[in-house]
């Protein structure tokens, strides 16, 4: 009698456990696929006419990240509001272009679709060759390959490449930087972006302030550099010919020419403001995690705000975990209400965002 | 269908653990995984390099590599001297990565 008794509540403990296994392995996959992350409030906007106030401090922070485009992650990117998805290498152009169609759909805000089509680097592999930018040697050639690689990705739905590199050297992949001095490569550059962004496919000159493909890094974390005046040339010499939109801002600590107090550039304010001083397009982070950059703060979420209040309007991060991403719009977040970052400077980034996006802001 | 005593006691023990385990995951509480063991007990450096053409050069910068192995459409076993893996797009450009190095990007957030 006794030993029927134990087995009934062995039986039921057993109910009792397989229940809430199932339970929390269904939240758990919930969880994971960012189903709890609560959706933004809808923008209303007329002809393209956005008012800033109109947007929450949440919905301006979303805008400025730029996350992997992974399929898994359509419902928490969409419901995020989030400013751009980065896609990798697919198949063929169909998987490219129905991926594009999915995140754009009923997007009050459309998503910057960004690439690195660069010519040697390319997520476009399976699908057609580039001309590497070591090739070119010509004005002309280097817009031709603007246009064609501008006609491309529009055609696939992209809207922003981070493409040229302006580094005068390329050490490693010794095919991704044009060739010739810095004279040479800004006038290949500016023909480049000219093309491309003939095709309404912004460019992105990177990396600043320069020697990102040569650095080699003996401890693996910090990378330093010195910059020298050549190093910062083509970037002047876009500025002054104003064809320019975006500049992605490498990790490195840097002296010389530019001066990086010992910070990343890319979480430097001084870097970011003195090239704000010249330059009213956007101004783009290089992907954030790498620990050359992570290291350097006791924290990720230190690493969140160092990225956001040095003044970068967008801040690349392919963490494919959507929790993590919404969980850093929130530190960025309570960093601004608390003070550290001036809302002013958020409202000035996503100002600069939307016009990128075709928008008239007002406020 | 009769289920002993100790057959249900056993199942029992082994819910409970994994009960255990979807709390702390559904806490985000971080357990050592068996990548990360596996990577520490490796005592191999990690290797990464590039190649396109008839280039090939070592990269010492392993979270950039991760990042741009990551961005292929493909990471496949291929042994070629001190490396294990290749992940590449098409023809063009190659990322060739030893197992000390696979490991480490298989842990990285983006991968």
């Amino acid at each position: 009698m006794k030993k029927k008794k134990r087995m009934n509540v062995q039986k039921k403990v057993f109910y009792l456990l397989l229940i809430l296994v199932i339970l929390l392995g269904a939240l758990n996959i919930l969880k994971a696929r960012g189903l709890f992350i609560p959706e933004q409030p809808l923008v209303y906007f007329t002809a393209k006419v956005i008012d800033l106030d109109s947007l929450t401090l949440e919905q301006k922070i979303a805008q400025m990240v730029i996350v992997a485009g992974a399929k898994e992650n359509y419902w928490p990117w969409k419901n995020m509001q989030l400013g751009g998805i980065h896609l990798f290498a697919r198949q063929n152009e169909h998987i490219f272009n129905n991926t594009i169609i999915d995140f754009q759909n009923e997007m009050p805000i459309p998503f910057f679709v960004t690439a690195d089509l660069e010519g040697c680097v390319s997520p476009f592999g399976f699908i057609r060759e580039f001309t590497a930018a070591s090739e070119v040697n010509t004005t002309e050639q280097a817009f031709e390959k603007g246009i064609d690689e501008g006609k491309f990705l529009q055609k696939l739905g992209f809207n922003l490449n981070f493409a040229p590199v302006v580094d005068l050297d390329d050490d490693i992949w010794k095919c991704r930087t044009f060739p010739g001095d810095e004279h040479r490569i800004a006038e290949l550059a500016e023909a480049y972006i000219v093309g491309l962004q003939a095709e309404g496919v912004i460019g992105t000159a990177k990396h600043y302030p320069g020697k990102t493909l040569v650095v080699k890094d003996p401890h693996k974390f910090v990378v330093q550099a010195e910059i020298g005046k050549n190093d910062v040339y083509p970037y002047e010499y876009l500025l002054d010919q104003g064809e320019v939109k975006a500049i992605m801002v490498s990790h490195i600590i840097t002296s010389g020419e530019i001066v990086s107090e010992g910070v990343p550039s890319v979480a430097s304010k001084k870097v970011v403001d003195d090239l704000r001083k010249d330059f009213d397009g956007l101004i783009i982070t290089d992907e954030i995690h790498m620990l050359g950059l992570k290291r350097f703060y006791l924290t990720v979420d230190e690493m969140y705000v160092g990225v956001f209040k040095a003044g970068n309007d967008i801040v690349l991060n392919f963490d494919n975990n959507p929790n993590e991403i919404y969980r850093m719009i929130q530190v960025v977040k309570a960093a601004v209400e608390r003070g550290e970052i001036p809302e002013t400077q958020i409202d000035a980034s996503v100002k600069r965002i939307l016009e990128a996006k075709g928008f008239t802001v007002i406020s | 269908m009769m289920v002993s005593k100790r057959t249900l006691f056993i199942v029992n023990i082994s819910l409970g653990l994994l009960l255990t385990l979807l709390l702390l995951t559904f806490f985000e509480v971080k357990l050592p995984t068996l990548g990360q063991a596996q990577y520490l007990l490796d005592k191999e450096e990690p290797l990464c390099a590039v190649s396109w053409k008839e280039e090939f050069t070592v990269w010492d910068d392993l979270d950039r590599c991760c990042l741009e192995a990551r961005k292929q459409l493909e990471c496949r076993r291929e042994q070629q001297g001190d490396f294990d893996w290749a992940c590449s797009t098409g023809a063009g450009m190659k990322y060739w990565l030893n197992s000390k190095a696979y490991n480490y990007c298989r842990q990285q957030p983006y991968w």
